[in-house]
């Protein structure tokens, strides 16, 4: 398996708490990445992605990604794996649980990007998401307003399953 | 994704940018510096602040087009007024409510942007009661093909109150050209969304209307704001139907300088707020993509630093409003007639009914003027032309564009009669404000809006219609179809209130109310219509002013001050008391409440020294009140006696006969009073 980078804001903090659980799962191999002003070049400099997206407000990108969209939007991701994962709430924010993820997510395979760590939507309550691709999810939706002791467990499972899907 | 948009951050000309940058900017210092001016005590007692709304409302100005929209700003919209062209001096001018201020000379709140003259409409401050002026004036665009739009802004929380539901279906139902933007920031001042409705996605209780598009865009963003309000535009006019923005935007303040946040917002949440600014994310997009340096935006906001700085100057040297002119626009000038300068005749000619004279004056007045209408619920299918009839054969001849229906929602009725009437001024409305004059209190915050609408805008608008209703008792109705609402509308200024009790009277007085410009309150009695003791010749041209009451009976011993049902009870008392007490009884019509004839009572008064008022609506709170308090005021010298009242029990009318018949005046009622007076 390739180097993975993970990439997040480290201004955060529920995203960085789940960053912290997926490096220690992954022993720590893995690069850490703060999307704050992130630019294309630093973007590319990897093959293997672990992204950190959180839903804001009623399903929309946190404003680091959303700052970041004119210019993903115009680079070649062909020949890159790219695993999402992110917050949301689903009993405040029914409407549009983890949107961010299914946002980013079609962006990334819009420019040729691979997306893998696709995640079953059993254990979760919500009416809509943008991210969710008939009875999956494209990536791991956490929630910590209302399911916290389930990140962790979760989050496991998840670094095992990329763990076979990472190349 | 944003690759197919328009506007976009690496795409858009540098100039677009600039401009943008340069609202948002100005926008943003006058909003900040907009508390400083209370704190001095010079003004702006009421802001509330748009900081995080930046992106809708640059937008919402940006696709405003003066020369065929029309905006209706809600109170938080100050860049959507700057954006769609208000300048630094004029926003202030509001802000701290000069005689020079655009929206309504310092006679409605601050914060409450308008420019009349660019179709920038002058908004109450019930939150989302101007959709029903949206859809009133896409009614006016579909009619008269304009291709335009008429943009409704307001926040999401306005969009609980029924009218605004009434206004969308309205508008979905008739397929009108009108863009509703809610501008969503989670709160109705303390009040979460989640206890407004069950759908944070507001505008998606919506989604089951037809005709209607519903869009979603993030309003703290430009580009997706310009993207989403310039397409959801171009599609109203292909379709012409209407469409819902809703914008998801942050508060990043209180509600208002009256609110404090701190008291149900944690620091976490103030903080997450403030965090995604939209107009610093808009600055730093233009220095990440490299479309301005910092120095070039600093140079901009040097500008516009020097601009607020000006713009505070000429504000500040500007008039205050003068006192004396607080009587200025409470209603318009009404029409006035050459020919029947007294609203009185010759007499001659075949009695028509009350009914008839109505309906006939209606179809003469539709001939008249082709920028008439008539809707209400009821009016016109087929043969049936109203509950009673009044309005019969009138689609037949005029059309159904000018002749319709309306739903059963008295607010969307009037609301949109003053929205139609905003786009174009020679457009003359009569609505039957509803079934009876009962059902009539679902419109009464349209009634009231329209009532101040003159006024407040200082002159620039008012609504040019004639609220029909059928009124009062004697058909055995009960509580729903007879009561009198004169008593209590007749403290609302700004309306003129008429109430004929004969047919001439009835004609002369509609298209006297026709004519003019401002609303008139047009009260039927309902139990006349078909009546022969109403009935009178009425010529075809006859017009009765404002004002001015009818002496229907000379007499000298006693004067009977009446209107509506009451006059041929008044009549019949007045002969009465003649044939068996040789008393001499002046009978007065007043026909028009507001204005008063207060010259004809006070002469009357003088020469009989005795006066009796008698009104159906009830004797407490009655209008009444206020025709024996003028004369106590004004002619006590000359009376020989109490101004006595008679009218209706201080109860709701019952529908058996019997009780009917115990509550509302009548002749033995008024003769007992009028004989106990003459022997005083």
């Amino acid at each position: 398996m390739k180097d993975i980078a993970i990439l997040y804001s480290f201004n955060t903090q529920k995203t960085s708490r789940a960053a912290k659980m997926i490096q220690e799962s992954f022993g720590g191999k893995l690069k850490q990445v703060n999307v704050e002003n992130i630019t294309k070049e630093e973007f590319l400099a990897y093959e293997n992605y672990i992204l950190g997206v959180p839903t804001w407000f009623d399903g929309e990108l946190p404003n680091y990604w959303d700052e970041f969209m004119p210019d993903l939007e115009e680079v070649n991701l062909k020949g890159k794996t790219f695993a999402l994962y992110g917050a949301g709430d689903q009993v405040g924010y029914p409407e549009n649980f983890v949107d961010a993820i299914g946002l980013l997510g079609k962006v990334i395979e819009e420019r040729g990007g691979k997306l893998i760590g696709f995640t079953k939507n059993e254990g979760y309550t919500f009416e809509n998401s943008k991210a969710l691709r008939g009875d999956v999810f494209c990536g791991l939706p956490l929630d910590f307003e209302n399911q916290a002791r389930q990140a962790k467990p979760r989050i496991a499972a998840w670094v095992e399953q990329l763990k076979k899907e990472f190349k | 994704m944003s690759e197919n948009k328009k506007y976009h951050i690496k795409r858009t000309d540098k100039e677009t940018l600039r401009k943008w940058f340069y609202l948002m900017t100005l926008g943003r210092a006058i909003d900040n510096k907009a508390p400083n001016y209370l704190k001095q005590a010079i003004g702006w007692s009421y802001h509330a602040p748009y900081a995080g709304h930046d992106g809708i409302q640059l937008a919402i100005g940006q696709v405003f087009d003066k020369d065929t929209d029309h905006l209706f700003p809600y109170y938080r919209d100050m860049l959507t007024a700057i954006s769609a062209g208000l300048t630094a001096t004029e926003t202030i001018l509001n802000g701290i409510s000069k005689a020079t201020d655009l929206a309504s000379g310092g006679r409605h709140m601050s914060n409450h942007f308008a420019k009349p003259e660019w179709n920038i409409h002058n908004v109450s401050s019930c939150t989302g009661n101007h959709t029903l002026h949206a859809v009133g004036v896409g009614r006016g665009m579909k009619r008269y093909n304009h291709k335009g739009v008429a943009i409704s802004s307001q926040g999401e929380s306005s969009v609980s109150e029924g009218y605004v539901y009434e206004a969308i279906n309205g508008a979905s139902n008739e397929q009108l050209p009108v863009l509703f933007v809610f501008q969503d920031n989670g709160y109705g001042i303390s009040v979460p969304k989640k206890d407004q409705t069950a759908n944070r996605k507001v505008a998606n209780n919506f989604s089951g209307l037809k005709n209607l598009k519903i869009y979603h865009c993030n309003g703290k963003d430009v580009f997706d704001s310009m993207n989403t309000m310039e397409e959801a535009k171009q599609w109203i006019i292909e379709n012409q139907q209407p469409a819902i923005v809703q914008a998801n935007c942050v508060r990043m303040h209180s509600h208002s300088n009256s609110d404090r946040h701190e008291l149900y917002r944690d620091e976490h949440e103030r903080n997450y707020v403030i965090e995604y600014d939209p107009l610093e994310k808009y600055r730093r997009m233009l220095l990440r993509y490299e479309r301005f340096t910092e120095e070039e935006l600093q140079e901009i906001e040097k500008q516009v630093k020097d601009e607020v700085k000006k713009a505070h100057k000429e504000a500040m040297a500007a008039p205050d409003p003068d006192p004396e002119s607080i009587f200025d626009f409470v209603s318009p000038e009404p029409y006035v007639s050459t020919k029947y300068p007294q609203g009185l005749h010759s007499g001659e000619g075949t009695p028509m009914k009350l009914i008839e004279g109505i309906n006939e004056t209606l179809k003469a007045e539709f001939r008249h003027n082709p920028d008439t209408y008539i809707w209400g619920q009821d009016i016109a299918n087929k043969d049936k032309g109203g509950i009673f009839n009044v309005s019969k054969g009138m689609q037949q001849e005029f059309g159904i564009e000018r002749v319709f229906n309306a739903p059963i929602a008295e607010d969307y009725i009037m609301g949109t009669a003053n929205g139609m009437s905003r786009f174009k001024d020679n457009i003359r409305i009569v609505v039957e404000g509803a079934e009876f004059a009962d059902y009539f209190w679902p419109a009464m915050e349209q009634y009231i809006e329209s009532s101040h609408d003159y006024w407040r805008s200082n002159g620039a608008f008012a609504p040019n219609v004639t609220i029909r209703l059928a009124s009062g008792g004697y058909i055995g109705g009960g509580l729903y179809h007879s009561q009198n609402i004169e008593g209590a509308l007749a403290s609302i200024p700004g309306v003129r209130i008429v109430y004929p009790s004969y047919a001439d009277d009835a004609a002369g007085l509609l298209r006297t109310s026709m004519r003019s410009k401002g609303l008139t309150l047009f009260l039927e009695p309902k139990a006349l219509y078909n009546d022969p003791v109403a009935s009178a010749p009425v010529p075809d041209d006859f017009e009765v002013p404002f004002g001015k009451a009818r002496v229907r009976r000379e007499g000298s011993d006693l004067t009977i001050i009446t209107y509506g049902n009451t006059t041929h009870m008044c009549m019949t008392v007045a002969k009465k008391l003649e044939e068996e007490e040789g008393v001499k009884a002046e009978v007065i019509d007043l026909r028009s409440l507001v204005p008063l004839d207060e010259e004809t009572i006070l002469a009357s008064v003088k020469k009989t020294g005795k006066v009796l008022v008698v009104h159906e609506d009830k004797v407490f709170g009655g209008f009444g009140g206020e025709v024996a308090s003028i004369i106590t005021e004004r002619a006590f010298e000359w009376l020989d006696g109490p101004v006595k009242r008679v009218g209706s029990t201080f109860t709701p009318v019952g529908f058996n006969r019997i009780l009917e018949a115990a509550i509302l005046p009548n002749v033995d009622k008024i003769y007992e009073a009028a004989s106990d007076l003459v022997n005083y």
